[in-house]
């Protein structure tokens, strides 16, 4: 190989005075590899799998309160779920985010705090506009269809810049489905936008955990 | 066995604890650094026992180490150089190169 490289024998001792075959180097870095790439990484799976169970039991709710659905639940029960789902939905992959970026400084830093800024800027307009639109005058049951389609929207399009960002094609799918639920949801209609939205946003969301629990996506 | 040489291995990485090193900085993304602390827990290494190694990774131009200020407070930034990266890339080609011909014969030294 290079010139000037010692050539060692096999099982030389080294430092730590532990003899270090070939095979025995090739696990090291196959384990090492691993160990620090699984905790330098984001696992996506539990933080899919949050989003799944936010959008099955919160969407799910609103469905069973909203007026012309089966009004099972009243509407002062749901918000609060929907309101605490999402605190925690929210909150899971900004601990995991930080826990796996700790002491990492560099472009990888930059670009993965400029995405999560693009989720929080995405739906400060969203809801900026949205609220401007209300304020025109719009149906009630057009204004629950104007959140759950323009939140889905921001939603796909943020998997989407994932997907480009990591080079994840899981990721990039998870967008191109969020994106398909946020134009069903509004052909849906009311109250069958908050099922479309419980159904195939949750349950999207829960395969795609399970997906990247195969394929080990991580970003 | 001891008339079987092997392909050269770098014996600046060819050390557990080296390697252990190398393999963690080498998974970062591109130009990006870890506080030495923050390797230190990765590793699960002493302070003691990871200073020593990484000061023989930065003798051989392999890793680079940088000391910046965050508040007032030093804070120790650790990073796998050009070489060394093309370094731990020849290491494991030769490493495969030994598993794939156990029998190699003996390199002469140049």
């Amino acid at each position: 190989m290079q010139s000037g490289l010692r050539v060692i024998e096999m099982g030389e001792r080294d430092d730590d005075g532990v003899p270090l075959s070939a095979e025995a180097s090739m696990e090291l870095i196959e384990r090492e590899r691993r160990s620090v790439g699984r905790r330098l990484a984001v696992n996506q799976a539990p933080i899919f799998a949050v989003w799944g169970v936010t959008f099955l039991i919160g969407w799910g709710a609103c469905y069973l309160a909203a007026p012309g659905g089966p009004r099972v639940l009243a509407v002062a029960a749901a918000v609060p779920i929907v309101v605490v789902l999402y605190a925690v939905a929210i909150a899971v992959p900004i601990v995991l985010g930080a826990r796996a970026a700790k002491g990492v400084r560099g472009p990888s830093r930059l670009s993965g705090a400029m995405y999560g800024w693009a989720w929080a800027l995405g739906f400060l307009a969203l809801f900026a506009i949205n609220t401007g639109l209300i304020r025109q005058g719009l149906a009630p049951a057009t204004i629950t269809m104007l959140w759950t389609g323009t939140a889905q929207l921001v939603t796909g399009l943020m998997y989407l810049a994932g997907g480009m960002l990591w080079r994840d094609r899981v990721h990039y799918a998870l967008g191109v489905w969020m994106l398909v639920v946020a134009a069903g949801s509004v052909f849906a209609g009311m109250p069958g936008d908050f099922l479309v939205l419980a159904l195939a946003g949750g349950g999207g969301f829960l395969l795609w955990s399970g997906l990247s629990l195969v394929t080990g996506g991580r970003r | 066995m001891s008339d079987e040489a092997i392909p050269d291995l770098d014996p600046v990485i060819h050390a557990q604890a080296r390697l252990r090193v190398t393999v963690a900085l080498a998974a970062l993304p591109d130009g990006d650094r870890i506080t030495f602390p923050r390797l230190q827990s990765l590793l699960a290494m002493t302070a003691g026992n990871l200073s020593t190694h990484l000061r023989k990774l930065e003798d051989a131009g392999y890793v680079d180490v940088t000391k910046a200020y965050r508040r007032r407070t030093p804070v120790t930034y650790v990073a796998l150089t050009e070489t060394g990266r093309r370094a731990f890339t020849d290491y494991q080609a030769a490493v495969r190169a030994l598993l794939d011909h156990p029998g190699l014969p003996e390199r002469e030294e140049k």
